[in-house]
């Protein structure tokens, strides 16, 4: 089969794309990197304090980070469908108050709790799943609407109470160690981001997730049931602010009205950090898991050599735009300017082959 | 997979036949994956695209559509692969009429569209994109990721892609992506594949595979369809021919059945109704835009242009030849890696959109959609967005809304645009008067050269006409203009010369009685 | 040739009635519910002064939201610029000196945010979240152990004081408020950001100054949150490094509700003002009653979710009948032609 005679000459034949050698594909890989990064602030960290290094001390930052893990983690889903999530912090507050009332007035023990905590998670994503998924609200609108709704109802909720008596059954969980270094809250923890991962990288749910979130448009036409996916992140993102609720009173055994007010932009650092993009399609739970431990650390470790506490929020910021800054200049061009965008409707007039 | 015989008596003229003569349909053959339109009639608006358009795709060919840019080659198929809905006409499969199909559905049926631009999802991997939807499922309705990186990898080297499965599908090259969607359709199960100008963008060795793997297709019985304006393409792949034009069936042939002349005939060769204007002879001015060896890796590859005042200078090539990139360097939206770019003897090389504004240089984007209006806005708003500093003041800082309409209202009359005030939104207007609408704002720019991008693309015959004339009146007038276009025609219409791209380069300069559609049409394919 | 005609009838903006409506209705039930609320009459007026901060807040984000972007760091750079100015004062500076540090530090910030996503090009969402925290840091340490209050009287006056009855903080929020509007309206500036808003792309392609524009945009939102800052500052005699950053949220929400568009393009500034308002007078009501601020803001979450679910229930409609008298009408002008 022969093409025009005087077509200027072919270019010469394209290289085969083989998988690179697969230790390559590791190191370009977001959550390896940062718990690499993790690694030498630890490392850094010892070498001016050998007491960084130490089971107390770790288990602690462990701990520390349990609670924006779990934000994260239900941030990372609904990032991934390109979506956003406001409302984090409130519900794991409310989920913390509502179980709290229940450790603390009805002598609820560790597992009802940690149902009800998942339950009030559940239910209220449902109100971020439903303004989204049904109603078709822009995220950043639904999700602010929640956020105030829910803000307030931890108010409405308390009552004026607080949450103040946890017994040490539960609050130990947070303390006490497995292993040197690995507190108890850690362990429970993992099961989460595990089974997590598994749904995202392993069932067609979560592919369709990362196929939504990608180009949603496409993912129509392939038959993914678009606005479904996008329900049941939202209502799964709710579901793990509810348990991080949970984690919340174990490891800090209390809960107010103003429970979880600061943590939601928090989350979506953490989520942002660990490799999982606004622009939904990247990232995944490990990373969730990754960032916000490498958040702790790095915190804990400016603590070490003596930062005041009150730079704590501008570490995060710092770390936010590095990670931003490297992702521009590493992924397909920079990060795109609206990402918030809608689809535009294809006019009518235009290609009219 | 029967193989057919050759037909005994083609009913099919050789040469240029009235639209609606069928040839007879093929005896035996894998009769279940022939699928055919009839009557297909398809508006967008007011514009009709197809008009009663009927044709057969039969099994174990490749049927090629071919025809003018606007010819209705890509929306006939895109109808037919459910993409669109037709307003008239049947579609059948295998002997059986199709209810209305969507996208999905089609490809149920087994008929797949290759988009022109493939679109994958980047961050997926390969062959997630290959089974997107339909992701095959283990025991415990976990992926079954093996399986899947395993058949895909089968199914791809047999259209002749060699990637890793696990690679994500952004890093693939555009001949890549082709061929992956081609996989695709293969992994569903698809007989019927049409391929909707696959080879616009490819290099000749690329387009090559691309055949190959066609013609394997065929060998084995699957319905083939394919658009591409390369007649050589057309000639050496296809085993039948239909030529679209103006939305209308204007021949059909099989293989051999056609000479390229009246291939190229049927394409373009209605007579022209209306010739280039006597007293067209301007005298060219002085030389307005000039530009010298405009390099903008990879589409624009070395382009020298001058166009003089009074000038209209045409660029004509496929699409993807290079020209709009051109055009977007020019006009610095896109950066020039080297070269010169001088606008009445200023040298705006590089220089910002604003800046080509005020040194007099403006340009009609191709995609007016997209670059070009600002559809929820009015057109009067519209209208001056490219010389808000330039309107009328109070006290030198504060625009006046009053003043504005009546300027934006003063350009749009000349520009005959047809709407009922200049407070409506851009969108309430036909694509012909939105077309005259961004005529208005490069015009109150007062430039003194216009580059105008597929001037009457979307646009009705009527406002065509009056577009022409508009772009002639200007150029009367000392402008100095460059109309891009993938229209034969519009080109021998207006144009004082005719430069043909390929590939990011010059490949001719044709002048006065030698730019006729034929010339053009050959060397646009770059023979 | 075509005769097209000049507009002539300015056409009353639906949404913004609805709001005045909303309004109007709000006062009544609060003035006829609460005796303290209308307070001989001048008492809704003295209101204002609570939320005219918030109003200025919203009137920058106003103009960040119309180029498509948003600035999620105002409110820490409001606090910021509270806690600045009254450090200032504590250290016994004049008011004029303390008010012009404090704003001038602000806008600073807000170049940051422009120059990061204009020139940088990393989305705004992104950049303001980082900026966010970095400010908020930075006006706790400022703010130090115990953060500044007891200002002069001439100070305070700003967001205490009334000239004619009308607070000075209204003055201040009326006239800014009306500065954007001709900005906006009326400006190049203004209209660059508009048609940003509307087509990024085609608004490139016009020649608009994107760069230059999107980096203005987000000093003078810097800006506005300065004066909210100072403005807090003066009405509540303190510096509290998180006073400003309670007010993102409802300042966000009266934007959206005033009908602005997240993506951009859309809304009309005077609605942002009614909006203000709207919630303004919503929670004062509400506190007045005795209410707690808590339920305010789940109140005012409520608000806004109806009113977006009614407008755009309400667009769609809009939209249907709209394509299907533009589809009719196509058909009367085709059958006319042929």
């Amino acid at each position: 089969m022969t093409t025009a005679k005087n077509i200027e000459t072919a270019s010469p034949p394209r290289q085969d794309l083989r998988a690179r050698p697969r230790w390559t594909w590791l190191v370009r890989r977001r959550e390896i990197l940062v718990s690499a990064a993790i690694v030498v602030v630890v490392a850094a960290s010892t070498a001016v304090h050998p007491y960084f290094w130490s089971s107390s001390n770790i288990a602690f930052i462990f701990a520390d980070s349990v609670v924006i893990a779990f934000l994260a983690l239900g941030e990372s889903f609904v990032m991934l469908g390109r979506g956003i999530d406001l409302s984090v912090g409130a519900i794991m507050g409310l989920s913390a108050i509502v179980v709290g009332f229940q450790i603390q007035n009805h002598n609820m023990t560790l597992l009802p709790a940690v149902l009800l905590g998942a339950l009030v998670g559940i239910v209220l994503g449902l109100g971020n799943a439903v303004l989204v998924g049904v109603v078709r609200l822009p995220p950043i609108i639904a999700t602010l609407g929640t956020l105030s709704v829910y803000s307030g109802l931890e108010f409405v909720v308390t009552n004026g109470n607080q949450v103040d008596t946890i017994p040490s059954s539960i609050t130990n969980l947070g303390s006490d160690t497995v292993l040197p270094g690995i507190p108890v809250i850690l362990l429970l923890t993992l099961p989460f981001v595990l089974v997590s991962a598994l749904v995202l990288r392993h069932t067609r749910f979560g592919r369709s997730i990362y196929a939504v979130g990608d180009d949603a448009e496409a993912a129509y036409r392939a038959g993914i049931g678009v606005q479904r996916v996008l329900f049941a992140t939202y209502a799964i993102s709710g579901l793990l602010s509810g348990l991080g609720g949970v984690a919340f009173l174990i490891y800090t055994s209390g809960a107010s009205s103003t429970t979880g007010v600061g943590d939601n932009l928090t989350a979506i650092a953490a989520a942002i950090i660990g490799g999982t993009a606004l622009t939904g399609g990247v990232g995944g739970a490990v990373g969730a898991l990754v960032g916000s431990v490498f958040l702790t650390v790095t915190l804990t470790a400016l603590s070490f050599v003596h930062v005041a506490d009150v730079w704590q929020p501008a570490g995060v910021g710092v770390l936010v735009l590095l990670a931003v800054v490297y992702d521009s200049r590493s992924r397909r061009g920079s990060v795109a300017w609206r990402p918030r965008k809608r689809q535009r409707q294809r006019q009518s007039q235009r290609g009219t082959r | 997979m029967a193989d057919h015989a050759e037909p005994a008596a083609a009913a099919e003229p050789a040469g240029v036949a009235g639209h609606g003569t069928q040839p007879a349909p093929r005896p035996q053959a894998d009769s279940c994956t022939d699928y055919a339109a009839y009557g297909v009639t398809k508006r967008f608006g007011e514009i009709t695209v197809l008009s009663d358009v009927s044709a057969h795709f039969f099994s174990g060919e490749i049927h090629s559509i071919v025809g003018e840019n606007g010819a209705g080659k890509s929306t006939l198929l895109k109808v037919m692969a459910g993409v669109y809905p037709c307003d008239e006409g049947t579609l059948v499969l295998g002997g059986k009429v199709l209810p209305a199909l969507t996208p999905r559905e089609a490809q149920r049926a087994g008929i797949y569209l290759v988009p022109q631009e493939p679109r994958l999802m980047p961050d997926l991997s390969v062959a997630e994109n290959l089974y997107l939807g339909a992701l095959p499922r283990r025991r415990f309705g976990g992926v079954a990721w093996r399986v899947m990186n395993d058949t895909t990898d089968a199914v791809i080297s047999a259209v002749g892609l060699h990637a890793d499965p696990r690679l994500v599908a952004g890093r693939l090259s555009l001949a890549q992506q082709q061929l992956l969607e081609c996989a695709r359709a293969l992994s569903r199960g698809c007989r019927i594949i049409f391929f909707d100008e696959p080879t616009s963008p490819l290099t000749a060795h690329d387009a090559e595979k691309l055949f190959g793997v066609m013609d394997q297709l065929r060998g084995r019985g699957l319905t083939l369809g394919f658009i591409s304006h390369r007649l050589d393409e057309i000639e050496a792949i296809s085993d039948r021919i239909t030529v679209l034009r103006d939305g209308v069936v204007v021949a059909h042939a099989e293989r051999g059945g056609l000479t390229r002349e009246n291939l190229v005939t049927a394409m373009i060769g209605r007579q022209l109704t209306v010739t280039r204007k006597a007293g067209h002879p301007r005298e060219p001015g002085a030389v307005k835009l000039e530009a010298e060896d405009v390099h903008s890796p990879p589409e624009v590859n070395g382009m020298s242009v001058r166009v003089r005042a009074g000038e209209i200078v045409g660029m004509a090539g496929l699409v993807g030849s290079g020209r709009t990139e051109f055009a977007e360097t020019l006009f610095g939206i896109r950066p020039a890696v080297s070269g010169r770019v001088r606008v009445n003897g200023r040298d705006i090389t590089g220089a910002s959109p604003r800046k080509c504004i005020d040194s007099g240089l403006v340009y009609l984007a191709e995609d007016r959609g997209r670059s070009g209006i600002f559809a929820d806005v009015d057109i009067a708003r519209n209208a001056t967005a490219a010389i808000v500093q330039r309107l009328p003041r109070l006290a030198g800082v504060f625009l006046r809304p009053r003043k504005e309409q009546e300027l934006a209202q003063a350009g749009a009359q000349r520009m005959d645009v047809r709407a009922s005030s200049v407070a409506a939104p851009m969108k309430t207007l036909s694509g012909g008067n939105q077309q005259k609408a961004l005529l208005a704002r490069w015009m109150l720019a007062m430039p003194q050269v216009a580059i105008f991008d597929e001037p009457t693309r979307g646009v009705d015959i009527g406002a065509k006409e009056s577009i022409y004339e508009i772009i002639e009146a200007l150029a009367a007038n000392g402008l100095a203009a460059l109309v891009i276009s993938s229209e034969l025609e519009e080109l021998v219409r207006l144009c004082d010369r005719v430069y043909t791209v390929y590939e990011g380069r010059i490949t001719g300069e044709l002048a006065g009685d030698a730019i006729t559609p034929e010339a053009l049409g050959q060397l646009a394919v770059g023979a | 040739m075509t005769t097209l005609e000049l507009p002539r009838r300015w056409r009353v903006p639906a949404w913004g009635l609805a709001l005045l409506v909303a309004i109007v209705a709000e006062l009544c039930y609060f003035t006829l519910t609460t005796r303290q609320f209308a307070g001989h009459g001048t008492g809704m007026l003295a209101l204002s002064e609570q939320f005219a901060p918030t109003g200025v807040l919203a009137m920058g984000l106003a103009m960040v939201i119309l180029t498509g972007n948003i600035d999620l760091s105002c409110g820490a750079s409001a606090s910021l610029a509270a806690v600045i100015a009254g450090t200032i004062l504590e250290k016994g500076g004049s008011p004029v000196e303390a008010i012009l540090l404090a704003v001038a530090v602000s806008t600073l910030f807000g170049l940051f945010n422009g120059v990061i996503v204009a020139y940088v090009g990393i989305d705004s969402l992104l950049v303001t979240l980082a900026t966010q925290f970095i400010i908020t840091s930075i006006a706790t340490s400022v703010a130090g152990a115990s953060p500044p209050f007891g200002f002069p009287g001439a100070f305070t006056l700003i967001g205490q004081g009334a000239v004619n009855d009308v607070p000075i903080a209204l003055w201040v929020f009326l006239v800014i408020a009306l500065a954007i509007i001709v900005t906006v309206g009326h400006t190049n500036v203004g209209r660059s950001m508009t048609l940003i808003g509307y087509n990024l792309r085609a608004a490139q392609y016009a020649g608009i100054p994107i760069r230059r524009t999107l980096t203005a945009v987000f000093t003078l939102c810097g800006a506005a949150a300065g004066v909210a800052g100072v403005l807090l500052a003066a009405y509540y005699n303190s510096a509290q490094p998180d006073i400003g950053t309670d007010l993102l949220l409802p300042a966000i929400t009266a934007v959206i509700l005033g009908g602005m568009d997240i993506f951009g393009g859309r809304g009309r500034i005077g609605e942002v003002v009614l909006a203000v308002f709207l919630l303004g007078y919503l929670s004062q009501g509400m506190l007045i009653e005795g209410d707690s601020s808590l339920s305010i803001t789940m109140v005012t979450g409520l608000v806004l979710i109806g009113a977006l679910v009614l407008k755009f229930a309400f667009e769609r409609n809009l939209r249907q009948r709209l394509t299907a008298r533009m589809q009719r009408l196509r058909t009367l002008s085709r059958g006319a032609r042929s």
